[in-house]
């Protein structure tokens, strides 16, 4: 199956564990330093917000993570995030990010498209 | 090479199967280079449109009545090559190409559908349709499976991996659900295996939850979550998918991904289709309504 992104082996079934989701995630990334800094918007492209991603946290590497391995090309340095990979990003970080993310997770289970800038 | 994969999309009419099934696949071709052969088994006759920048095709039925029988077409007669870059001749944007085919069905009130898609899938088969060039063979299929006429695909062990187009909506989960009981029905003597949830949104709360949920206790995957977009409707009406209307756009990206996931995946299961307590459980955990009470069943919300 695919979390994040990631293809796990269909030996580990349909129900993958969040810590391997993460390690997974973290390997080969280093989001340290980096600001991640997500834009909403509704779906007739109305921007509403700006919003930072706390470093530190699942969320700040999932959303490197993404930023420096999808195909998605960049529009004024930002790179829309699919909407699987929000809502399973916010999954995870509700579950291991606790308060950090509480706001951030909330948001990002909307029906709204987020785009992520790493700088 | 590797081995053709024949694939299918079901779901309830009017969830957007086709439209899904037609943009995925152009990705497919699009952005990965398959080569795909696409099998309508929809008496509306609608599943190649968006490739072939056709109202609608006519299809193997409509052709063999008029020629006589089935045995008086040619390949050439009910196999088209996709228009422009699904083209195989061109190679401009990819070396991937789709042909297009339909099998059609009687008139409405008449006859059954099934027939109409055996026939066509054996003849197709016969004709040499089929051949080694091909990556996949996808299905596209009518409705729920309210008769073992729609389910000739899986019956017939022609589609092995079966990928269902849902929403959060109770009749889509319901017939998401349905579905699954066919392909248990016939997992064990055909072969055929659910291969995924397809969620084309229709943006409600709590949707995608809804549907991972509904994929987890069926024992498969929401493979990816489709938002809703204008871009498909312009698409549409162009009679285009968005993948050729606008390729660069977020909702190709979209459609880009689930394709790449259908490529990759690997996860193809016998479902455990759920009893309707279990989906209206579901429904009542993640969707929007608390517990309803017994005593409220039939009231309006007025009086509620």
């Amino acid at each position: 199956m695919f979390v994040c992104g990631y293809h796990f082996p269909a030996s580990e079934g349909n129900n993958v564990s969040f810590d391997k989701v993460i390690e997974k995630v973290k390997e080969g990334i280093d989001a340290t330093g980096k600001t991640v800094t997500l834009t909403s918007e509704t779906r007739e492209g109305a921007k509403l917000e700006t919003l930072t991603v706390p470093e530190g946290t699942f969320a700040h590497t999932a959303f490197v993570d993404f930023y420096e391995n999808t195909d998605v090309q960049a529009k004024d340095g930002y790179k829309m995030i699919y909407y699987t990979n929000k809502y399973q990003i916010s999954e995870i970080s509700k579950s291991v990010d606790g308060d950090a993310t509480k706001d951030l997770c909330k948001k990002l289970d909307d029906m709204n498209l987020y785009r992520v800038k790493v700088a | 090479m590797s081995a053709l994969r024949q694939i299918a999309f079901y779901g309830k009419g009017g969830i957007g199967k086709s439209t899904t099934s037609q943009n995925t696949l152009a990705a497919m071709c699009h952005y990965f280079g398959k080569k795909i052969l696409i099998v309508g088994c929809d008496p509306k006759a609608d599943s190649t449109r968006l490739i072939l920048h056709e109202k609608a095709q006519s299809t193997i039925m409509q052709l063999a009545s008029e020629a006589g029988t089935v045995e008086d077409l040619e390949l050439e007669d009910v196999c088209k090559p996709g228009a422009d870059e699904f083209h195989p001749d061109n190679n401009e944007i990819t070396e991937g190409y789709i042909m297009c085919t339909e099998s059609g069905g009687p008139e409405p009130g008449v006859g059954c559908a099934g027939r109409g898609v055996i026939t066509a899938i054996n003849f197709l088969e016969e004709e040499g349709a089929y051949d080694d060039d091909l990556d996949f063979v996808s299905y596209d299929v009518l409705g729920d499976v309210v008769c073992g006429g729609f389910a000739m695909p899986i019956r017939e062990g022609k589609a092995q991996e079966i990928y269902i187009v849902m929403s959060g909506e109770m009749m889509a989960m319901y017939a998401a659900n349905n579905i699954s009981k066919g392909i248990l029905k016939y997992a064990n003597t055909g072969g055929v295996r659910l291969a995924g949830l397809i969620c084309n949104a229709r943006m409600t709360d709590k949707e995608y939850d809804l549907a991972k949920n509904l994929a987890e206790q069926i024992g498969t995957q929401m493979i990816h979550f489709v938002p809703r977009s204008n871009h498909v409707q312009r698409a549409e009406l162009r009679r285009m998918t968005v993948v050729e209307f606008a390729p660069n756009s977020d909702q190709a990206m979209e459609y880009r991904e689930l394709a790449r996931k259908i490529i990759a995946n690997d996860l193809k299961v016998i479902p455990i289709p759920l009893e309707m307590d279990d989906l209206e459980n579901l429904l009542m955990e993640f969707g929007l309504e608390e517990e309803v009470e017994e005593d409220a069943i039939g009231k309006k919300a007025e009086d509620a």
